[in-house]
């Protein structure tokens, strides 16, 4: 568990000092989170990586399985990045990149076409090539697996074309397949082991490609891993990772104070803001990928299927002091749906500016000059942004009463009948792990998705050019145009993109990336 | 003896029966319960699917009699999120809530033992006032608030223990006096008012006569008898020792069973928490069965019964 005594000695000892100049740990809680923003992960002294040491990460719950192609959370995704690769993968400034596959290509609409790296092994020494591959996608698309993740569902199989090559063909075309592949869905898993040893002992076993090896799983302990010296990419710095379930936040901050934990994942930004100040501990504050949006019913009879409306709304909703207010600056404002890592994003685009005065001339040339009644729901977690904006509204005469329900219920609600039961607003986040523009929108726009209460069939259109054509440029347009629209149309009240908010160790030297999946590789203990 | 033992036997048997009944009405009177075991976006085959799996296109009275069966077998069903058998999981988890459990229930001793007896001893006095304020605080302080507190106070101000986690003797002292505080006050409080009745009875009185030393008539003549109520408490605040770990286990990522219920319960995993309320509903009963046969064997009274 790390060396809890030597940091708890040398943490009493600074601490002391420290708080006796108190300034000088005031200037640390300001000064460190700014050199973090500007990605550099050299603060405390001596920031050559060096080989050894320990990290001891918490999340705030436990890990279910071990199987990267049954697990469906985050929780096991952070905890199986670190034991598996993916096809392809996303680097610290989110850009696409290869990993089992060097290169890849469309040979027609439906076909990818990966080129597989040489030499990589499995933990068990089994060999990594294109029956691995075919092998992976065919055990995720079985049913028998009944694997949670969906990505891949227009997947039919894999052409093995020799030992290196293999060709990934779907039903329909999909442009973002090789973005999909860096997630789980492109995950490789060993053929020869788990035929030996079998799914459940898979799941309690596990054996990847990945720079950490499996070492030991205590269910609700830890999970704990060991640096793996023959990985591919190099020897990762850390000897060993060990990541554990803490629930309780000020728990986790408290650990994280007294040295029993390196990293802290999975706080919000106020749970986080308690680690400020302590010496030894920094918050790294990461532009994430989810967007926040308040959904609106355009489709029943009510003020909302008016237009002006939904811009009048826009124009009274002020997210920069949303942004400043109630989430202490760790998020940005967005112009529609899509962030600003995402492909598509027009970033010509600017966002609705704050203006009463025409908020409300559009209510009142829509018939509404006297406001209106309306409901606002929202999960527990984001209720204080939902009364936020619900305030704001009440500037134009708009009367909004809130509605709060816990994570769960708001979830299986917002996913059954469009949302319906949920009113005619609700505050709703998404991420598109692909990071690419269509998966922010896809069960939204169209009129025959799942959450969507929209119709419009020129949006309809321009929703089935960016996901059915595999040219870049042309899904360019696409996106432009759809992105003027949704601006225009005002389906939504745009909010902003929320920023991961870390508290870790000074001795911790690691650049997380935008979509919040900690792989440690690059990691390494000062 | 015997057939004391043997008619609390058949009546926990009752109970537990009555119990594992109940559960399995309550998983029916709200609706399919093939509804909550799904994602929201499931499909009807999927739902069929899983409705035959389950048994729940079968008349009632089938289910019920492969429900009892089952749990005759220890079968608790399969947990949904971790696609293993209820049971194994639980047992899993057990250990360490006992371990809590027990440790709480040795601080709740030592403290309330001594003070419950001093107490009683100087009753009146302002030592009496000051112990008993104390007690108050124990009973009245939120298991969530002094788990934190001792988490701030001992493993950040001045770290002697670990902040969370378990492992060593020493990271079970913290959770054991936040468990512990409740029973702790509990206990003292009917300590004092047990032994403060049995002080003033005539044979206390009688060995005094005697010439026995205060401490000698205390440990030896008086406790014997004032203990009696409390072993019952004991029981039963053994019972909610294991069951009442819930907030303290969250509080100290302790990796034990009240843990895995609530993770169970934000995760939706009905049969996993079906499960959890019949062992917690067994261990219950099974304990109080023993504190009653414990006190069948100090107290002839009851045996006579």
């Amino acid at each position: 568990m790390g060396t809890p005594g030597r940091g708890r000695l040398n943490g009493l000892t600074r601490r002391d000092f420290l708080r006796r100049t108190g300034a000088v740990a005031g200037a640390l809680g300001v000064v460190t989170p700014l050199l973090a923003a500007c990605g550099s992960t050299a603060v405390s002294g001596s920031s050559k990586p060096r080989y050894g040491g320990t990290l001891t990460m918490s999340q705030p719950a436990a890990a279910l399985t071990m199987d990267p192609q049954k697990q469906g959370d985050v929780t096991d995704m952070n905890i199986l990045i670190n034991m598996f690769d993916c096809l392809t993968t996303r680097d610290a400034h989110n850009r696409l990149q290869p990993q089992l596959a060097t290169s890849w290509e469309s040979t027609n609409s439906t076909t990818w076409r990966f080129h597989l790296r040489k030499g990589v092994k499995f933990h068990n020494g089994e060999p990594f090539n294109a029956n691995v591959v075919k092998y992976s996608i065919e055990r995720l698309r079985n049913p028998q697996t009944q694997s949670p993740i969906v990505e891949f569902i227009h997947v039919t199989g894999v052409n093995v074309i020799d030992e290196y090559t293999a060709d990934i063909v779907s039903d329909q075309p999909n442009p973002i397949l090789p973005a999909q592949s860096a997630l789980f869905d492109g995950v490789m898993v060993p053929p020869q082991y788990i035929q030996q040893v079998g799914d459940a002992a898979f799941a309690k076993n596990p054996v990847g490609t990945g720079p950490f090896k499996f070492d030991s799983w205590r269910p609700g302990v830890q999970v704990a891993m060991k640096g793996n010296h023959q990985y591919w990419a190099g020897r990762p710095y850390l000897e060993n990772l060990v990541i554990k379930p803490v629930p309780d936040a000020a728990t986790s901050v408290a650990s994280l104070e007294s040295g029993q934990l390196d990293i802290v994942q999975g706080l919000s930004s106020a749970e986080a803001a308690q680690a400020q100040g302590s010496s030894g501990v920094r918050i790294r504050n990461v532009p994430g990928i989810r967007v926040y949006f308040v959904l609106l019913d355009t489709i029943s009879p009510g003020p909302l299927h008016d237009r002006r409306v939904r811009q009048a709304l826009n124009y009274a909703v002020d997210v920069p002091a949303i942004i400043k207010g109630v989430l202490r600056g760790e998020a940005s404002q967005v112009a529609t749906l899509i962030p600003h890592q995402a492909f598509g994003l027009d970033n010509s685009l600017k966002p609705y500016e704050h203006n009463l005065s025409k908020a409300k001339q559009l209510l009142s040339a829509a018939g509404y000059a006297d406001g209106f009644t309306t409901q606002l729901s929202s999960a527990s977690t984001n209720s204080d942004v939902a009364q936020a904006i619900a305030g704001q509204l009440s500037h134009i005469g708009v009367k909004v009463t809130t509605r709060v329900y816990d994570a769960q219920t708001f979830g299986a609600l917002a996913k059954d009948n469009h949302g319906s039961a949920l009113g005619p607003m609700y505050l709703q986040g998404n991420s598109g792990w692909t990071l690419d523009g269509e998966s922010y929108l896809q069960s939204l726009i169209r009129s025959d998705r799942r959450s969507s209460r929209y119709n419009n069939p020129t949006a309809d259109h321009l929703i089935d050019v960016e996901e059915g054509s595999v040219t870049s440029s042309d899904r360019t347009k696409a996106f432009t145009q759809l992105q003027q629209l949704l601006k225009d149309d005002a389906p939504f009240i745009y909010l902003y993109q929320q920023n991961l908010v870390l508290p870790m160790s000074s001795k911790v030297h690691w650049q997380p990336n935008a979509l919040g999946m900690q792989s440690m590789v690059g990691a390494y203990m000062a | 003896m015997g057939r004391f033992l043997l008619t609390r036997v058949l009546q926990a048997i009752l109970v537990l029966f009555c119990v594992a009944t109940v559960v399995f009405f309550l998983d029916r009177v709200t609706g399919n319960p093939v509804a909550v075991l799904l994602p929201p976006n499931a499909t009807v085959a999927q739902e069929h699917h899983l409705e035959t799996q389950l048994g729940l296109n079968q008349p009632l009275i089938v289910q019920y009699r492969i429900f009892m069966t089952g749990l005759l077998h220890l079968n608790l069903g399969q947990s949904i999120y971790y696609q293993q058998p209820a049971l194994s999981i639980i047992l899993q988890r057990f250990p360490a809530t006992v371990e809590l459990a027990c440790g709480a229930l040795v601080f709740a001793l030592i403290v309330s033992i001594p003070l419950g007896t001093l107490a009683a001893v100087k009753r009146g006095s302002a030592q009496d006032r000051i112990l008993m304020s104390i007690v108050l605080l124990g009973q009245c302080a939120p298991t969530f608030w002094l788990g934190i507190v001792l988490i701030l106070v001992f493993a950040i101000v001045v770290p002697i223990f670990p902040a969370s986690g378990i492992g060593g003797p020493t990271n079970l002292i913290l959770p054991s006096i936040t468990l512990g505080a409740y029973s702790m006050a509990v206990i003292a409080r009917l300590l004092r008012s047990s032994l403060l009745e049995v002080l003033g009875e005539d044979y206390i009185r009688t060995a005094r006569a005697k010439g026995r030393s205060s401490f000698g008539v205390i440990t030896f003549h008086a406790m014997r008898n004032a203990l009696l109520p409390v072993t019952t408490v004991v029981g039963l605040e053994v019972g909610s020792l294991l069951g009442g770990a819930i907030l303290t286990e969250t509080v100290f990522a302790w990796p034990g069973l009240g843990q895995l219920t609530v993770q169970a319960i934000k995760d939706r995993d009905f049969p996993l928490v079906q499960a959890i309320v019949l062992f917690f509903a067994t261990t219950f009963v099974v304990v109080n069965l023993f504190v009653d046969g414990l006190y069948a064997l100090i107290d002839p009274r009851v045996r006579r019964q």
